[in-house]
């Protein structure tokens, strides 16, 4: 986003140099955390990346979950903002989920080796998409797939954590917090407290 | 050798300690300030400008390392909370408190609300008929209130409501397009809907800057636009010349002399777990409500067997906290589909509820006294509510992003009564790895404070609904007590010594030259967070003090 490079940091210098008159003893380095060190975010990843915790077939399945969950249809998804290393590096992290992202996984490919013999990896996208709509919508759900479902909900959960913390993420739902203020910024609407009469959604 | 002897030993630099240190190197007196903790650096230590990607766990913080995390602690605060000082809990006793024993305590992260107490707190014993008035009237107060005030700075308007006195306010913060509607819903409802009162500055004060909306607050503020002491006080305590402060001192004792006044303190030294001593000719305790009492009970002597100041037998007792909690939350439909607004300015922290029951009849409804809301939403950082949203896909994005200004919901904030199962005591088993007894906790919230809470969640609801919003859900239960940093109660003051730790000026009874400088002197916590109400009696305390000393009274 604009303005969040140089121009914020130098806001924020020059904001710390107002405050300087009563500039507290213990605090004498002035340098604002706010850099980015490293690649900047959403900087093109290495082509290969090696999972710390899921196998290769189960990182592919991963990956694809990611992406129907949170697509590239036009603005990023999950697959620009890196989503799939996110969940396995937070998994990998993390021994209480482990468990249950190992035996979801075995379960969906079960589920798909049953109905078309093949893994779940191995599906094209309208197949992938069908067994994922029964685990997604509470009224699509069938009896025995509950395990299924829970998965679901903690893959999408990941998902859902991992692109809305990613700089692409925040910025698709502009995120305000991406820029600082000079003044306290009130509801534009002055005329219309109740906001009954608002310009048309625009998402 | 003689060691030097200061004119005030005050142990803690939190809002108590900071307001008695500023006071006190202020006039003239020299002054020995023991912080349990480490300075911060606000360059290294807040990491408030950091986004969510800068972060390793993107906020989330490391899973291994969450069980030891409270609620509050989070990846941006990781390191500032205090973990190496152990205190247990009774049996049935749930309870959950974050410390910050750096040098500020909680000044560094509060909430910022800053709210006047009243004589409908002083004087509610009368009203109702329960427990005992406070020995001081809000006329009486006033005037400490209007210089901090002052001092640090609070953003609201004159709202002329019967549990509020109005106090000396810079503009407020604006109203966003969320508290437009909820207000709306509010007035349907007969309930106020109003800005807070918020320690945090709209515009440039004392010498500090104006805010600069990041709404970060609550990871400590880099450049000092809201109050703590570190920003506030102790820079003018420091030019005085007439501050020591001693870092990383967690204090064992305070020391009594053959005579039963208080000669100086004991601590030990955090990193080398060195004994020192430090002598004074009067000692003011702020080291929060609970760690001044454990100090004070632990502070035994043959003259002293029940702890420093606690003839009463009190020391300890009425602790009362805020049960906090969630008491509804839902969206407004009305604002599906918006572009994105700033409205997370200032850790959400813009508008209340303030108390509205018991004003005219104090026993009106089931329960008596009173609690206050702080509503909140829209646009935050993280969509939390992608839970309420079924589905996956690019309608998942998009009904991420319809609904990413919608969200509405209601804190509530409950003053516990005091009770007398509700206390601590020292643990006799258990020390801390600096060989001081652990301090032990016995609290469970009773039954005023549970109807209160079923009666806000049914206010917020209809709030809610007649707002046009739609209701997701509420809090299972209220938080766990010590979660709101509010407790008060231990060294209450009155001026019956038989009942009471202080008089009204927070010298203790038994011990003219100690005195008590936080939270622990409020009788109560009412609606009202606690930090304005014990800034003022500390600034009395300090001045009392000092004039007791310069009459060589103390």
């Amino acid at each position: 986003m604009a303005g969040q490079g140089i121009e914020r940091r130098e806001i924020l210098r020059v904001m710390a140099l107002a405050a300087a008159a009563s500039q507290f003893p213990g605090f004498h380095r002035w340098a604002f955390a706010c850099g980015h060190v490293g690649a900047p975010p959403g900087a093109a990843k290495p082509a290969a990346y090696t999972p710390q915790f899921f196998t290769p077939e189960e990182y592919s399945t991963v990956e694809r979950l990611s992406e129907l969950i949170l697509p590239s249809d036009g603005s990023p998804g999950a697959r620009e903002a890196g989503v799939s290393e996110f969940i396995d590096f937070l998994v990998a992290s993390d021994p209480g989920i482990q468990y249950g992202f190992r035996y979801g996984l075995t379960w969906l490919d079960a589920r798909a080796e049953e109905q078309y013999a093949k893994p779940f990896r191995g599906l094209n996208a309208e197949d992938q998409t069908v067994i994922l709509k029964r685990l997604a919508y509470k009224d699509q759900l069938r009896a025995g797939e509950e395990e299924g479902r829970r998965f679901f909900n903690l893959i999408r959960e990941y998902a859902i954590m991992g692109f809305y913390t990613s700089r692409v993420g925040l910025e698709q739902i502009d995120f305000p917090g991406l820029k600082i203020y000079s003044e306290s910024p009130g509801c534009p609407h002055g005329d219309d407290p109740e906001h009954l009469h608002l310009p048309p959604p625009r998402y | 050798m003689s060691l030097p002897i200061y004119d005030v030993i005050v142990i803690g630099t939190g809002a108590g300690g900071g307001m008695a240190i500023k006071t006190l190197c202020e006039a003239g007196l020299k002054v020995c300030a023991l912080n349990s903790g480490r300075r911060l650096d606000p360059a290294k230590d807040f990491r408030n400008h950091k986004q969510a990607y800068d972060l390793k766990y993107r906020g989330f913080g490391d899973p291994r390392k969450r069980d030891r995390y409270y609620h509050v602690e989070t990846e941006y605060t990781e390191g500032l909370w205090e973990h190496g000082i152990a205190y247990t809990t009774a049996p049935g006793t749930e309870w959950e408190w974050p410390r910050c024993h750096a040098v500020g305590g909680k000044t560094n992260f509060w909430g910022r609300s800053a709210a006047r107490m009243g004589d409908i707190d002083f004087k509610a014993a009368s009203r109702d008929g329960f427990d005992v008035d406070w020995p001081v009237g809000y006329e009486e107060i006033a005037p400490y209130y209007t210089r901090v005030e002052r001092m640090i700075g609070v953003a609201s308007t004159v709202q002329h409501r019967p549990s509020n006195p109005d106090g000396d306010y810079l503009p407020p913060m604006k109203l966003r397009c969320l508290d437009y509607i909820l207000q709306k819903g509010c007035e349907k409802v007969g309930v106020p809907y109003l800005p807070d009162r918020l320690a945090q500055l709209t515009v440039p004060h004392e010498g500090h800057p104006a805010c600069h909306y990041c709404g970060n607050c609550t990871e400590g503020c880099d450049v000092g636009a809201f109050f703590s002491t570190p920003w506030f006080f102790l820079p003018l305590a420091e030019k005085t010349g007439n501050l020591e402060l001693r870092t990383n001192a967690v204090v064992r004792s305070v020391l009594a002399d053959g005579n039963g006044r208080a000669k100086g303190v004991a601590y030990v030294e955090r990193g080398t777990k060195r004994e020192v001593e430090v002598y004074g000719k009067a000692v003011v305790v702020a080291a929060s409500c609970i760690e001044s009492a454990r100090i004070l009970l632990n502070s035994k002597s043959g003259r002293f067997p029940n702890g420093l100041a606690n003839s009463s037998g009190q020391l300890g007792r009425n602790l009362c906290d805020h049960l906090y909690g969630t008491t509804a939350y839902g969206y407004l439909p009305q604002l599906l589909g918006q572009p994105s607004f700033p409205d997370n300015v200032s850790s959400s922290q813009v508008v209340w509820m303030p108390r509205w029951q018991n004003l005219e009849n104090p026993r009106a409804e089931k329960f008596i006294r009173g609690y206050s809301i702080y509503p909140t939403g829209g646009c935050g950082e993280f969509p939390w509510y992608h839970r309420q949203l079924e589905g996956f896909g690019s309608q998942l994005k998009r009904d991420i992003k319809r609904y990413y200004p919608t969200p509405a919901s209601f804190y509530c904030q409950i003053p516990s009564l005091p009770s007398p199962t509700n206390y601590v005591d020292i643990d006799p088993e258990v020390k801390d790895i600096y060989g001081i007894p652990a301090v032990r906790v016995h609290f469970q919230w009773g039954p005023n404070e549970l109807l209160m809470w079923e009666h806000a969640q049914e206010v917020s609801r209809q709030v809610l609904a007649a707002s046009g919003g739609k209701f997701w859900g509420a809090g299972a239960r209220p938080n766990t007590p010590g979660f709101s940093l509010h407790e008060t109660g231990t060294c209450r003051m009155g001026n019956d010594p038989r009942r009471f730790v202080t008089n009204r000026f927070g010298q203790t009874h038994d011990v003219p030259n100690l005195y008590v400088g936080d939270a622990s002197v409020l009788l109560s916590c009412s609606d009202k967070t606690t930090t304005l109400s014990l800034l003022a009696f500390a600034l009395r305390a300090s001045e009392h003090l000092v004039e007791n000393m310069r009459r060589g009274a103390a």
